[in-house]
């Protein structure tokens, strides 16, 4: 009767990329025979955690069954709730809930694996995560390995590193709450260890392949390593950090060079330039400079290696094409050069050039052309 | 490629038929329903098809999936409320202007969603603290809606929402994450239900959303990533929404979304050949209504609510004072 509420969603979401089949009615029939025992099974057990959740029963054997249906679905938000709500009961009656949480951590990991992109479990295993803590159980250090591990299987999966800088921050805030009776020193030196190892972390991942998921943790990164640094008493142990860390500008230089490599590797790959565009625009860089002179000599400097990479991309163009981000990344220079960008000849001819070699934004190319905006900003 | 209007109702008519319930899909899916209504519905009103599905049904069903003990709506009956599933059951009883169902369950959606708020600004999905700006989003939408916007829920959300854009313009989940579309829909989108868009730099922002069209005249969402039917919506409506939508190609996007389309059984796919889902249906749809609706003898889409412009406008937003 309720035929309105069918509405289905067979690939939805976390399930994306699946190849399209036209099945016969016969393989249809097939599938639905195949279906028949596992729906049956599956609403027998949704049922049966529904109805126990209802009469409030918080017994080892509905967590058990719990359990069972998540293995199934892990996408059942209703079920979580009722799991926490099983774990908070035990706790308020003073049973000791550590070993259940630590098996909460095994029951997520598995399924992650499986279902990376599952908001639920991402957001169960963090509440597990406060609640070890709450109980005097960090397990913050050993979550850091295992979303290395995780990151390892799909380098830019948006939970994975929204989840690591989760981990960092509150390594971070154990770090200095469990050495408070120690002095700031340690505490900064403490921080100055958990970032560095994050920055080394983000080095690893940009070589050679293209993560822009990296380069933005970069990007948070630096100013507060940079901060604290400045704080740091003994900074010879870290040899390899000391020089790089010395001034926004030697910052700038380190990160320079390895955008070069990056451009040079890849002169497609976006998410370099997009770096770029941080580091020359940025007021962590641009308000260090001592003087104008000496940022407009880095902006020279920076226009004439994009200058030179565009010569050897439309050498290797079969219609001897400029590339579209060293040109984008040109007019973003001379535009931080000039005081009055919209009369630059160069400039506009750059932009004519763009919108014969990327038609698709052409529109915002005639925008900037006709001095409607002026983009600071890749 | 031209678009296949009637065999796009037929796909979303067969999501009801007898079949589909005998498919384990449907039951693994229960999370997703009321989200998964207000797909099709939205589809099918924009195809100007309304009757593709039953109204008092549908109705009914949005009223079974009211969570007596949250006082908002759960994806299904029995299930727990949650910031998503609320909206989109608000949404649905909007788009058929069924306001006099809800009676005092509308100051309890206010509550619950109001309820969520936390002190910083932020707003968790439900009462278990996961935290996330497309939850801004809900909360703003469906109190527009409901015509409860109020300035002291909104200035601490607009602060929130504010530290959680990055250095490219682009916005992420929380303070600190990457750039991606789907968050971008959702801030830019809050920005413009609180009237806060003066807040952002829309060359920017409007910048980097253009670059997310690829060769394929697709969409993606973040940076050398593969383009996506539904991010014809993220990113085109974010564009429309600071003026900017002439940045990218309508007519290759169009030809995009056109190929993603099942021309057999209709229904639309994230990629080309892909298998069809009712969400990518409705983004796909969407996109094209967004971009040309007259052509396609579509409703035309509103880029802030993704819901049809002649629902929207009729919207209070703002309470109004009653003294
Ligand atoms: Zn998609």
């Amino acid at each position: 009767m309720v035929r309105a509420l069918k509405i289905t969603i067979i690939t939805c979401l976390s399930q994306h990329g699946i190849k399209r089949q036209h099945v016969s009615d016969a393989a249809k029939s097939a599938k639905i025979q195949r279906d028949k025992k596992k729906i049956a099974h599956y609403r027998n057990l949704t049922d049966a955690c529904l109805d126990l959740r209802d009469s409030h029963t918080y017994t080892q054997d509905a967590y058990d069954k719990t359990s069972k249906l998540l293995e199934e679905n892990p996408e059942f938000n209703a079920i979580w709730n009722y799991r926490r709500d099983i774990l908070e009961s035990w706790q308020s009656n003073n049973k000791d809930i550590v070993t259940h949480l630590l098996e909460e951590l095994n029951l997520s990991m598995g399924l992650l694996k499986r279902f990376p992109k599952c908001y639920w479990i991402w957001s169960h295993r963090v509440w597990v995560l406060f609640k070890l803590e709450s109980l005097n159980k960090p397990q913050w250090s050993t979550e850091l390995m295992i979303v290395a591990k995780m990151l390892e299987y799909d380098l830019r999966n948006y939970h994975g590193w929204s989840y690591r800088r989760f981990i960092v921050d509150n390594i971070e805030k154990a770090e200095t709450s469990a050495t408070t009776t120690a002095n700031e020193d340690e505490q900064i030196l403490a921080l100055v260890k958990i970032n560095s190892k994050e920055f080394e972390y983000t080095t690893s991942k940009i070589n050679n392949i293209s993560n822009f998921s990296a380069w933005h943790n970069r990007s948070q990164l630096i100013p507060k390593i940079y901060k604290l640094f400045q704080l740091l008493k003994d900074k010879s142990l870290f040899p390899q950090l000391q020089p790089i860390f010395l001034s926004p500008y030697s910052l700038l230089q380190h990160e320079l060079d390895l955008v070069k490599t990056g451009m040079y590797v890849d002169a497609d790959d976006s998410s370099v330039w997009l770096y770029l565009s941080w580091l020359l625009t940025d007021k962590f860089f641009v308000e260090s400079f001592e003087s104008t002179q000496n940022y407009k000599d880095v902006l020279l400097q920076q226009l004439n290696i994009v200058e030179e990479l565009n010569e050897l991309e439309k050498d290797d163009h079969p219609k001897g094409w400029d590339n579209r981000w060293c040109l984008k990344a040109m007019i973003l220079i001379r535009t931080l050069l000039d005081d009055s960008p919209e009369n630059d000849d160069l400039t506009k001819n750059w932009l004519k050039r763009l919108i014969d070699i990327d038609p698709l934004r052409k529109n915002k190319y005639m925008d900037q052309l006709n001095g409607k905006l002026v983009i600071v900003s890749i | 490629m031209a678009l296949v209007k009637e065999k796009h109702i037929q796909f979303i008519k067969s999501l009801n038929d007898d079949v589909t319930e005998q498919m384990i899909e449907y039951w693994l899916s229960e999370h997703l329903r009321l989200n998964g209504i207000y797909w099709g519905l939205t589809a099918v009103l924009l195809l100007q098809e309304p009757s593709t599905l039953d109204q008092q049904e549908v109705i009914k069903f949005v009223l079974k999936c009211w969570d007596l003990k949250q006082g908002g709506f759960a994806p299904f009956p029995r299930h727990d409320a949650h910031m998503l599933s609320t909206l989109s059951g608000i949404q649905i009883l909007a788009n058929y202007g069924a306001w006099d169902v809800l009676n005092e369950k509308k100051q309890d959606l206010v509550k619950f969603i109001k309820g969520l708020q936390l002190p910083n600004g932020s707003f968790q999905g439900d009462r278990f603290g996961e935290v996330d700006t497309r939850f801004s989003y809900n909360a703003v939408s469906s109190l527009a809606i409901l015509g409860e916007l109020t300035k002291d829920v909104t200035e601490p959300a607009l602060e929130f929402v504010l530290r959680c854009q990055n250095f490219d313009g682009g916005f992420g989940m929380v303070p600190g994450a990457e750039s991606h579309a789907a968050q971008v829909f959702t801030c830019i989108g809050f920005l413009a239900i609180t009237d806060n868009l003066h807040h952002i730099d829309v060359d920017k922002i409007g910048s980097w959303l253009s670059d997310r069209q690829v060769e394929s005249g697709g969409l993606n969402g973040r940076p050398e990533k593969l383009p996506d039917v539904c991010y014809s919506w993220w990113v085109l409506s974010s564009l429309a929404m600071i003026g900017k939508a002439h940045w990218i190609d309508f007519d290759k996007l169009e030809q995009y979304i056109l190929s993603c389309q099942d021309t057999e059984n209709g229904g639309i796919s994230d990629r080309p050949d892909n298998e069809c889902d009712v969400f990518h249906t409705c983004f796909g749809l969407t996109g094209l209504s967004l971009m040309n609706n007259e052509k396609y003898s579509m409703l035309s889409i509103d880029p802030i609510y993704c819901m049809p412009k002649e629902v929207t406008k009729k919207f209070d937003k703002w309470k109004q004072s009653t003294t």
